[in-house]
């Protein structure tokens, strides 16, 4: 596969890809986005309806947009595992206390998990195809995968294709309890939430991110799970790759990470991006974020200082693994 | 060019059966599923009617062969999975296989039952009723059950949701990414849809009815429904009959409003144009279209707009299923592509029940009368939903 990324949309806690602080470490146990004025990007009327994950989503597809210098694509593919949890929380909260009385449409409205892709439709006027994948840790890397699959059908167009996850104060305490998120005791990962968004095009342009390859797997044991990154370096050759980006989160998880540094990337630079925006399962949208940012203001703020031209992405939100092979063309 | 996407199999569950079989039998019988809900508990129970899948969690768990304290959800894929993949699951070894699922509720059915509780103690929360809340969690349930290993994925675009999945697996057939595809899509009834769709004040009090100029509302429903798809390798590897192939896709975009369809179907059109484009077909081609039709005053009149620009004086049969099932959301891409599947296999026109009145702003009526054996060589089949979200989908005879 070969999928150009054209720019990228940033919206996370280590604030968005259009300024220069860009990302600016937080340091805390839950990672809330750092939103950006919204006053040149959203009509304040509508802006006061939305949601967070709806006003994160379309203020990072607008900046994505705007550095690739189109106002509205010809399709649009966003992945996001939880929908919008604002609303939906609304609601429920309403329905049961209300006992099924009184309610009001609006938070139900939007709190459909495709909200955000449909609104992103509705503000820009995009009459393409738009779809919206729901699958955990993968669903982003799905919505990468369908613009490979509509981009094969329709060569030449440009599709905005994003990740957007929101934390709630109703999801943080649910993945406390589940044992993801660091609780009192100080179990679990630092939590997180982001949007990211990017035009995509199967058109080669100089000075773009060029996505090779993508493998989407399950694995609930370690050894499977590197086994299964070794046969992707071996299948891509990229042993011999300029930096890799993992999303190591401090913790005793961190062993499926630890084992790659010291075995397939031992001398690689690396780059740990979950120390930025937290974890969330759509958290590999603001690693390619980071990528396609660090190609264009430099890879030395993360103290890299050598030619950059061959990519490796390995993540995985509890058992749902991605690997990315991409190339700086 | 891109490989065919052969119907090699169908599974389905919905209030009118709990399999393919059964829900023909249903369908050629003229009996609707909607009535009062017995396993939904609901405040408003005695007020609106739903197609319920006539069924406990524990039946279909037992039915499956899967644990009872899944989403109904999940379950109702199960049992739908269970009928179109086994037949052949032993046939297709080293083939790669994909599911590709779908769904709005997820794991809503189990959520809601604690989520007063969970506002006000939340430790005190079972967290098998939250475990699986997530839309994603329910497909890799039932992957897992089943030993889906390969690519499994799960669409949410509202009520074309389903319609989407089985565009994908064509696509990933069509361009030798898949082998083998099992698409999709289940819902099962919640509180929380009920409760939605009645603050928008478009549920019917009585069962519905479609493209009726005096049509009141939609009825919900619940299901399951998805078709086994191969490529032609892969099915001469399990030496299979298909029942047809997927002939064309679309997806579009209405743009128009977050529930609402645009006044003249703008999406609409897009989407049934680019289908037929798709398959390489002229309007006149189509023999039966399986209307969205929910019944409700906005959805009916915006698609049979779109419906009469696209086949201006000739349109085909078309009916809406929605009648006998109510609408199952998610689920209804998926449980419409097999009744696209089965009037393609047997010639079937299925009348839309309780029609009785002509629509003032579209000219077409829709079929009223059963037929079967009828010449059917292309069916269309319609999803639209919130977010502006228009999918349809051509089947043909292989």
């Amino acid at each position: 596969m070969e999928l150009y990324i054209h720019s990228a949309g940033i919206i996370s806690a280590a604030g968005s890809n259009n300024t220069d602080t860009f990302p600016a470490r937080q340091e805390a146990d839950v990672l809330y986005c750092a939103e950006p004025d919204y006053k040149d990007m959203i009509p304040p009327m509508q802006l006061r309806r939305m949601s967070k994950a709806v006003r994160i989503g379309i203020a990072a597809s607008k900046m994505s947009l705007q550095q690739a210098g189109i106002e509205k694509p010809d399709a649009i593919s966003v992945g996001t595992a939880m929908g919008c949890l604002q609303d939906t929380e609304f609601f429920l909260t309403k329905m049961t206390e209300q006992e099924e009385q009184m309610l009001t449409p609006t938070a139900f409205i939007q709190s459909t998990h495709n909200t955000v892709s449909g609104q992103i439709a509705l503000l820009v006027g995009c009459y393409g195809h738009n779809l919206t994948y729901v699958h955990r840790g993968h669903s982003f890397e799905h919505a990468m995968i369908n613009a490979v699959l509509y981009l094969q059908e329709q060569p030449g167009e440009q599709m905005l294709v994003g990740g957007i996850d929101e934390l709630t104060t109703g999801s943080l305490k649910a993945m406390q309890l589940a044992g993801l998120y660091k609780d009192a005791n100080n179990n679990g990962v630092v939590a997180g939430e982001g949007a990211a968004f990017f035009v995509a095009s199967d058109t080669a342009v100089a000075n773009t991110v060029c996505i090779k390859d993508i493998d989407c797997f399950t694995a609930y044991d370690m050894q499977e799970a590197l086994q299964q990154v070794r046969r992707f370096a071996e299948r891509n050759a990229i042993a011999d790759a300029d930096c890799w980006v993992n999303g190591m989160h401090g913790d005793e998880r961190d062993g499926f990470y630890n084992a790659l540094s010291t075995s397939l990337f031992s001398n690689v630079p690396v780059i740990s991006f979950k120390q930025y925006c937290g974890e969330y399962a759509t958290a590999s949208s603001f690693a390619l974020g980071l990528i396609v940012d660090a190609m264009k203001n430099g890879f030395s703020k993360y103290g890299i200082d050598k030619s950059i031209r061959k990519v490796v992405m390995v993540n995985h939100y509890k058992h749902y693994y991605s690997c990315w092979y991409m190339k700086i063309v | 060019m891109a490989q065919p996407a052969y119907i090699v199999n169908t599974g389905l569950i919905t209030a009118i059966g709990n399999d393919t079989e059964s829900c023909k039998a249903s369908l050629l019988a003229e009996r609707s599923g909607v009535g009062k809900a017995e396993y939904l508990q609901t405040h408003w129970k005695d007020e609106f009617p739903v197609a319920e899948v006539k069924a406990s969690n524990e039946e279909l768990a037992m039915k499956a062969g899967v644990a009872a304290n899944w989403p109904r959800t999940a379950l109702l894929s199960a049992v739908a999975v269970a009928e179109a993949w086994l037949p052949y699951a032993d046939k297709l070894q080293g083939m790669r296989t994909g599911f590709i699922s779908a769904n709005t509720v997820g794991g809503m059915d189990l959520t809601e039952q604690v989520y007063k509780q969970f506002n006000q103690a939340p430790e005190t929360v079972p967290m098998d009723n939250l475990r699986h809340h997530e839309c994603g969690a329910g497909t890799q349930l039932v992957a897992q059950h089943f030993g889906f290993s390969g690519f499994v994925t799960t669409i949410s675009t509202a009520c074309s949701s389903s319609a989407n999945s089985i565009m994908m697996a064509a696509q990933m057939i069509g361009n030798g990414m898949l082998d083998v595809a099992i698409a999709g899509g289940a819902d099962s009834l919640s509180k929380f849809t009920l409760n939605g769709f009645n603050t928008l004040m478009i549920l019917d009090k009585q069962p519905c009815q479609p493209f009726d100029n005096n049509r009141r509302g939609l009825n919900l429903g619940e299901g399951a429904g998805y078709l086994l798809l191969m490529s032609e390798r892969a099915m001469k590897a399990c030496d299979a009959i298909p029942i047809g192939i997927v002939s064309g896709y679309a997806n579009a975009n209405d743009a128009y409003h977050q529930t609402a369809s645009s006044p003249d179907g703008r999406g609409n059109k897009l989407a049934m144009g680019n289908a037929l484009k798709k398959a390489g077909l002229k309007a006149a081609d189509i023999s039966y279209i399986n209307l969205h039709g929910t019944g409700t005053a906005n959805n009916d009149s915006s698609e049979g707009k779109a419906v009469a620009a696209i086949f201006e004086d000739n349109v085909p049969f078309a009916s809406s299923t929605k009648s006998y099932t109510g609408h199952t959301l998610g689920a209804a891409g998926g449980v419409e592509a097999v009744f696209s599947a089965l009037s393609l296999q047997h010639g079937i026109v299925y009348p839309t029940l309780r029609w009785e009145t002509q629509m003032e702003d579209v000219a077409f009526k829709p079929a009223t009368t059963l037929q079967v054996g009828a010449d059917i060589q292309h069916v269309l089949s319609n999803s639209f939903g919130f977010g502006g979200n228009c999918s349809s989908l051509v089947f043909s005879k292989a």
